[in-house]
């Protein structure tokens, strides 16, 4: 049985080690202590109920395509194999295959098919999430179709040939005004529903880019453009079009500690060392400075610094170059403190995306799990 | 998606010993034998036979480019 916490440290103490040190040139304290044997007499064992009772989640911002939160109290290591599930193993839909029949137009084919794999495309959610399936390349050898079924193929097509516009005058210098489709966009793609297709991905849940003025290509008069495309469901691993997040990132909770008062033009040159927001000015109450020994003696109606919200600071460091805030103020990080930033690209609702992330990790456990036991038998 | 097999504009048709030969089978001395190009100044079609001169009839336009092939061609989108 693990020791009792009877030693348990003091709130300073449990501070001093959940904070990273940011120094004028170095970085100090970088790594958690709070495993096993590391402080005697401690429990540092991980138990699911400490876990529970430390944990916790706020959301700061929560949209579709953008959603930022915070989770508290979790390890570096859990943390980063979210930030690492989500970009790289949580599959999305994405063209996979492009059967050019003519190209006309000065973007070469290999580019064009490129170009056309990076366009994040959205449909309904059901069918993408559940209805969809893994796709399976066909051997060497093999029919190239052998595996292309509606449950794992989504077919598009693009069709788009430029003309003289003939409504237009004749000194338009404005391709867009003088020809027609001068510009192929991303909305110039037509979904193909194949078999059960329909079922999932009609109306407005029809398989559609989710940015419709992504630029594909342009062309002049006669060019043309006639493809097919094949979208398969894939992961980051694979390749980065099917990274479900445009960015997903977390940074610590950066900490400003001042420790001594900073006051008058000192504490609005303080103030500009930071973001705006970071760092507020009030004025010194007559109590304040009535107390000896605060630091404000004398100084009461002057401004003094005061720490705001931390939240919004990019830890520049600036602060610490001037000689003027020398011992008087501490930057750190909060290490157990995750500021998660999640930008979805649409096929996922960013919110949705992290509890996927989490739902894979969990796989993952179980799957060592099982391992382990065969290990042991 | 069957591929249809790609056939040398000939007057002729094509023979057994044409496909055998592949896409590049089409090098064959018959004077009937027209080819489409595409001119480069006015982007017009022009067809020359085998010994006529290199230039675009609309624009007299000395640079000809060879047409597109017009198979299927298939690319992975990476």
């Amino acid at each position: 049985m693990a020791p009792s916490r009877h030693s348990a440290p003091s709130e300073e103490e449990q501070l001093r080690r959940n904070t990273v040190g940011i120094n004028k040139e170095t970085v100090s304290n970088v790594s958690s202590t709070d495993f096993p044997g590391h402080f005697p007499g401690e429990d540092h064992a991980f138990s699911i109920d400490r876990f529970k009772s430390a944990f916790s989640v706020q959301f700061h911002r929560n949209e579709p395509n953008d959603a930022s939160f915070s989770l508290v109290g979790i390890d570096a290591s859990l943390a980063n194999a979210f930030r690492r599930i989500l970009i790289a193993e949580i599959p999305t839909l994405a063209i996979e295959d492009v059967y050019i029949e003519n190209n006309t137009s000065v973007i070469q084919d290999e580019v064009l098919a490129h170009r056309l794999g990076l366009i994040p495309f959205n449909g309904g959610r059901e069918g993408i999430h559940n209805f969809l399936k893994w796709y399976k390349k066909p051997e060497a050898g093999e029919d190239p179709y052998a595996n292309s079924f509606d449950w794992n193929t989504v077919r598009l097509e693009l069709n788009v040939t430029c003309t003289v516009n003939p409504d237009a005058s004749p000194t338009e210098t404005d391709p867009l005004k003088a020809y027609n489709h001068a510009h192929v966009y991303a909305k110039d793609i037509v979904f193909v529903p194949t078999g059960r297709q329909v079922e999932y991905f009609s109306g407005e849940n029809a398989i559609a880019p989710v940015n419709p003025d992504i630029l594909i290509a342009k062309l002049r008069p006669k060019q043309s453009i006639n493809l097919a495309m094949h979208m398969h469901k894939g992961i980051g691993a694979d390749h980065s079009k099917f990274s479900p997040v445009a960015t997903a990132s977390y940074r610590l909770l950066p900490l400003i500690n001042i420790t001594r008062p900073i006051i008058g033009a000192d504490a609005e040159k303080f103030q500009r060392c930071f973001p705006e927001g970071v760092i507020g000015l009030e004025k010194i109450s007559r109590e304040e400075a009535s107390r000896p020994g605060s630091g404000y003696e004398g100084h009461a109606g002057e401004l003094k610094a005061v720490v705001k919200d931390t939240m919004k600071d990019t830890v520049s460091r600036e602060a610490l170059r001037h000689p003027e805030f020398e011992g008087k103020v501490k930057l750190g990080r909060r290490r157990d403190h995750f500021i998660f930033s999640i930008e979805s690209t649409g096929q996922w609702d960013s919110d949705e995306l992290f509890l996927e992330a989490v739902k894979h990790l969990k796989l993952k456990c179980k799957k060592l799990e099982q391992q382990v036991i065969n290990m042991v038998q | 998606m069957p591929r249809e097999e790609y056939q040398v504009p000939t007057a002729t048709g094509a023979s057994a010993s044409a496909i055998s030969r592949g896409a590049t089978g089409g090098e064959r001395h018959d004077s009937r034998a027209v080819m489409t190009y595409i001119c480069g100044d006015c982007g017009g079609n022009v067809t020359l036979s085998k010994d006529a001169l290199v230039a675009c009839p609309h624009c007299a336009g000395r640079v000809l480019y060879k047409e597109r092939t017009k198979r299927m061609v298939q690319f992975e989108a990476r």
